[in-house]
């Protein structure tokens, strides 16, 4: 077994070879010059490394909100008979002026503030761009065979306009004390005198653009610089699912831009649009607004979708089953992403438009259910190895499918009465967003942290982070559900005593949560400083990113690479390129036997 | 053989079915309290009814999908020595099956959910009408009969106190609800149902509640600082304690001053920002206020005499005490002026200043409402 072909191929420009072209991590010859090498890079891989560092800081910036939230609800905030308050965590903080008390913030103004601060960042500064400008970024040329994103000045413009986006953002939320939630409803957003809305839209607009630009680069990528030999069904699915995120980026994100002209001509010129007291309708910002932000909902889960897709098919070493049923589903999602805006309003809006967007909004979980079948019959006959990414991907499969099966309750119109805007929904988004993007990101960062960095991490320790935050998640979130059944109304600082104990458990499930997260970025650290160094292929993977070295040099491949299988042909192309035995490999065959 | 295997496959089927039939009606109810709280409204049983095929379809599924998931990787987890096995890639039958069953499942949901949304939706032509407002933080009902409640309770602990509405039990009543300021949202998680309210049209909210009783209502849209002591309490009574309730509503000119100045700091939501006892709030506490300095926001600075509380009352924004922001809904044209003394009456109260004046106005308001008590029995026979 050691005279395999594949071997060979590996070894050819593998360890032992010597190139002209260095890593694209190793460093220039003096600090500076290695410094402005990042700052006015083009190379996609750096662009992605940076992506990553900045969105990775702001989940931890919203995680310390999202604690914040939870440590204040231990307790409920209550008053006694002779009007002793207790149970306040976020105190009321007396505003004083020269001297004298002349006016208070609130305990609850602040409790407002901490879960605005941490579903904005989460949202516009987290999840919409951590999986496709980070490791879409990295991976997309990668994966298609290509030196780079088609254009790379664009990408990296992409890069500073969200880090200006996110910077305006982070200095509206905290400085201007934005406490109208992620949504901004109007009248309350334009009336509140703390809620700099307009600032807040524009940095979600300015974020809004390098979505765009880093869509228009996907889709044009996608169509134009697939390697030799790829044709549209020899892309691996977390290339559909990118391009089907960049189509709904370009064609959703500008909404955002009108919503905020309207804003901005509302109030500069007093049209009324919004602003009931102008003769404006409020209930019309709600549509704008989910306009764009329901298929945002799509843009931030259906990378994860592909990233599943792909470490499924890798750690299972089978190929998807149904691959065209599943990329073409990842389409479908992306077009009914359009048209179900209206269920975010059951208990505002017309009863017409309600019973309108109840059926089209059931139309989504067909292809849904799609994917969740196709990744599990997946599973069938293959050869699974539990890695940390594959643990991660049947987390995913776990916490996504209860995350979906949550869906349909909130789209039946009549239970939706009674579970709009309580903790119902709350824990349904958070299965989606977090069960489903964030483990998603977890399992595609393990899954490609070798090929980024060239290091291997402790898989041990990850594994058993992975445990922590599969418990904390489910303790912090499952609870929830009866929460939201039993009528918590979701954004209350405090409660009515029967919903404590479900608090409580809630509460002490975010600790473990951030517990196993924090295991996670020790075990990342440690790996960059004192990890083992990644073979090419540690997975024996077939997809073209893991045919060159570790980590890729500046131009990704030596040779333009020719697609000769597909990206999942596990059963026909035994065995992988690379080396047995490295790593969590499948094991070598015994003599004579026959891969299939 | 007298018993096959079949017969008595059968017959412990029959009796474990019986035995689930029997046990079900208190089963039933107790798993009902696990998932909801109780059944009031007429609607909230077809309701919960949906939920639970929801509920149970996805369990189904779920259990499906996590035991085939665990199966697979128990029996195809990596060996030594064995590698994956060929298997089809896809099979169009099977991923249409797994399109098709879906569809129609979710097709049984929505038809299910609007039948039961249509009876939730459309008032009966016989309800009674109810006028609701909303406003920072705080919940009004008009009575037809053109009362407001005075009745306050003090169950929760969220909130020092939170106003009682009382409604028939086993009679529709119709909610016609707008609001002050933002946008609000009724709910009353028994009812299973819950209505935005808007500052610019009229939405509206029918129930009929079954069990005599006090249920919690809660606001669902997010509406501020006070968002979550936004409470009040619906009291279901019988027909007849509630026709005697809503007729002690109507007349608050016998009601003592300054006990009616307390009962409006609750019902007029006052409560919500301005405390009596100096703690702070959204608002300037009421402690000690009358006959103070103020410094205003445009840089004045008043005394708060009877004139300066009328005007914060009637129209707050005309000055502003700086460090607050402009918040609180106007009262012009809202309050009787007895009511509007009575609320001055109850600031003053709270401070040394006003303490002498406190009592003449008081003891004029008696004598009043003895003079007013002892004309009403005339003006009935009249």
């Amino acid at each position: 077994m050691t005279s395999i072909p594949a071997h060979e191929h590996a070894g050819a420009h593998g360890a032992h070879g010597h190139h002209d072209e260095g890593s694209y991590l190793s460093p220039k010859k003096t600090f500076m010059a290695t410094v402005m090498s990042w700052v006015w890079t083009i190379d996609h891989k750096k662009i992605g490394v940076m992506y990553l560092a900045a969105t990775l800081f702001a989940f931890f910036l919203g995680g310390v909100a999202a604690l914040v939230v939870r440590a204040e609800l231990f307790e409920p905030t209550v008053i006694s008979a002779d009007g002793v308050v207790t149970g306040q965590l976020l105190p009321n903080i007396n505003i004083i002026k020269e001297g004298a008390v002349v006016g208070t913030i609130t305990g609850n103004n602040l409790y407002n503030r901490a879960f605005s601060l941490h579903g904005a960042i989460m949202v516009f500064l987290f999840i919409i761009p951590a999986i496709p400008a980070a490791l879409g970024n990295f991976f997309l040329p990668l994966m298609l065979g290509a030196k780079d994103v088609a254009f790379p000045r664009l990408n990296l413009m992409s890069w500073y306009i969200y880090i200006i986006g996110g910077l305006l953002a982070v200095w509206v939320l905290i400085r201007g004390g934005v406490e109208t939630g992620w949504t901004f409803y109007t009248p309350y957003s334009s009336t509140t005198e703390y809620g700099a809305t307009t600032a807040m839209v524009m940095a979600a607009f300015i974020l809004g653009f390098s979505s765009i630009f880093t869509g228009i680069n996907f889709v044009v990528t996608v169509h134009k610089l697939r390697a030799p030999g790829m044709g549209w069904f020899d892309m691996p699915l977390f290339i559909w699912a990118v391009y089907a995120t960049a189509i709904i980026q370009v064609l959703a994100t500008p909404v955002l831009g009108i919503t905020l002209a309207l804003l901005a001509l509302e109030r500069t010129f007093h049209i009324g649009i919004f602003d009931p007291a102008m003769g404006g309708d409020p209930v019309l910002f709600q549509h704008f607004f989910w306009f764009y932000s329901h298929p945002a909902v799509y843009i931030m889960i259906l990378p994860g979708m592909g990233i599943i897709s792909d470490v499924i098919a890798t750690h299972a070493r089978k190929p998807i089953f149904g691959y065209r049923f599943v990329a073409f589903s990842s389409l479908a999602i992306a077009a009914i992403s359009f048209i179900v805006w209206g269920h975010h309003m059951f208990t505002s809006q017309g009863e017409l438009a309600s019973v309108v967007f109840s059926g089209i909004t059931f139309l989504v979980a067909i292809p849904t259910a799609i994917k969740v079948f196709a990744w599990v019959a997946t599973l069938y006959k293959g050869s699974i190895a539990f890695t940390t990414p594959m643990c991660y991907a049947l987390v995913f499969l776990f916490t996504f499918t209860i995350g979906g099966l949550t869906g349909p309750p909130l789209a039946v119109l009549s239970a939706d009465m009674h579970l709009h805007d309580t903790y119902f929904v709350v824990a349904h988004f958070h299965y989606v967003m977090m069960g489903g993007t964030v483990m998603a990101l977890l399992a595609g960062l393990h899954h490609w942290w070798p090929k980024m960095f060239g290091k291997m991490y402790n898989e041990n320790w990850a594994r058993f982070a992975c445990l922590l935050v599969f418990i904390g998640f489910n303790v912090t979130f499952f609870t929830q559900f009866f929460l939201g059944q039993h009528g918590m109304p979701r954004r209350y600082a405090t409660y009515v005593e029967e919903f404590h104990t479900l608090h409580q458990i809630s509460t002490v499930g975010s600790w473990i949560l951030a517990l196993g997260l924090f295991v996670h970025l020790g075990v990342f650290v440690a790996s960059l400083f004192g990890g083992r160094k990644a073979p090419d292929n540690p997975w024996g993977s077939l997809t073209l990113e893991w045919d060159t070295e570790t980590p890729p040099i500046e131009h990704n491949f030596h040779h333009e690479p020719v697609c000769e299988h597909g990206p999942y042909d596990y059963d026909d192309v035994y065995p992988p390129r690379c080396k047995p035995g490295e790593w969590p490999m499948p094991a070598p065959l015994p003599p004579g036997a026959r891969a299939h | 053989m007298a018993l096959s295997t079949r017969t008595i496959l059968t017959r412990s089927g029959a009796l474990i079915a019986g035995l689930a039939l029997a046990s079900a009606a208190p089963a039933r109810g107790a798993l009902n309290n696990l998932m909801f709280p109780e059944q009031v409204s007429s609607y909230a049983k077809p309701s919960d009814a949906v939920m639970w095929f929801v509920f149970l379809v996805s369990a189904v599924f779920f259990v499906l999908l996590m035991g085939l998931m665990g199966y697979f990787c128990l029996k195809y987890r990596r060996r030594p020595g064995v590698a994956q096995q060929r298997s089809v890639g896809h099979n169009t039958p099977l991923e249409l099956a797994w399109s098709g069953i879906p569809l129609i499942l979710v097709g049984v949901m929505f038809v299910w959910g609007l039948f039961v949304y249509t009876d939730m939706m459309v008032a009966p032509g016989r309800s009674e009408a109810i006028a609701v407002t909303a406003r920072k933080w705080s919940w009004t009902w008009d009575y037809d009969n053109g009362g407001q409640s005075l009745e306050t309770t003090k169950a929760y602990k969220v909130i020092a106190e939170a106003p009682i509405f009382a409604v028939p039990v086993g009679r529709p009543i119709k909610l016609l609800m707008h609001s002050e300021d933002v946008i609000h949202s009724l709910y009353i998680p028994v009812f299973r149902k819950k209505i935005d309210v808007h500052p610019n049209r009229y939405t509206t909210y029918w129930f009929q509640a079954d069990k005599p009783g006090d249920y919690e209502l809660f606001c669902a849209e997010y509406c501020g600082d006070q968002h979550s002591q936004m409470m009040a309490m619906v009291r279901a009574l019988p027909e007849a304690e509630y026709q005697e309730w809503k007729a002690k509503l109507l007349d608050t000119s016998k009601v003592p001053l300054l006990e009616l100045g307390r009962k409006l700091y609750i019902t007029k939501g006052c409560n919500a920002c301005h405390s009596l006892d100096g703690a702070p709030g959204t608002g300037p506490t009421w402690q000690g206020i009358y006959m103070h300095d103020v410094a205003t926001t445009d840089g004045k600075t008043l005394v708060a005499d009877d004139n300066y509380l009328r005007e914060s009352i009637l129209v707050p924004g005309a000055n502003i005490v700086s460090g607050y922001s402009n918040q609180m809904p106007v009262f012009m044209g809202k309050l009787t002026d007895r009511e509007l003394l009575a609320l001055i009456t109850l600031i003053k109260s709270l401070s040394e200043t006003g303490q002498s004046e406190v009592e003449q106005i008081l003891r004029q308001d008696e004598e009043e409402r003895a003079g007013l008590e002892a004309a009403s029995p005339e003006q009935t026979e009249k």
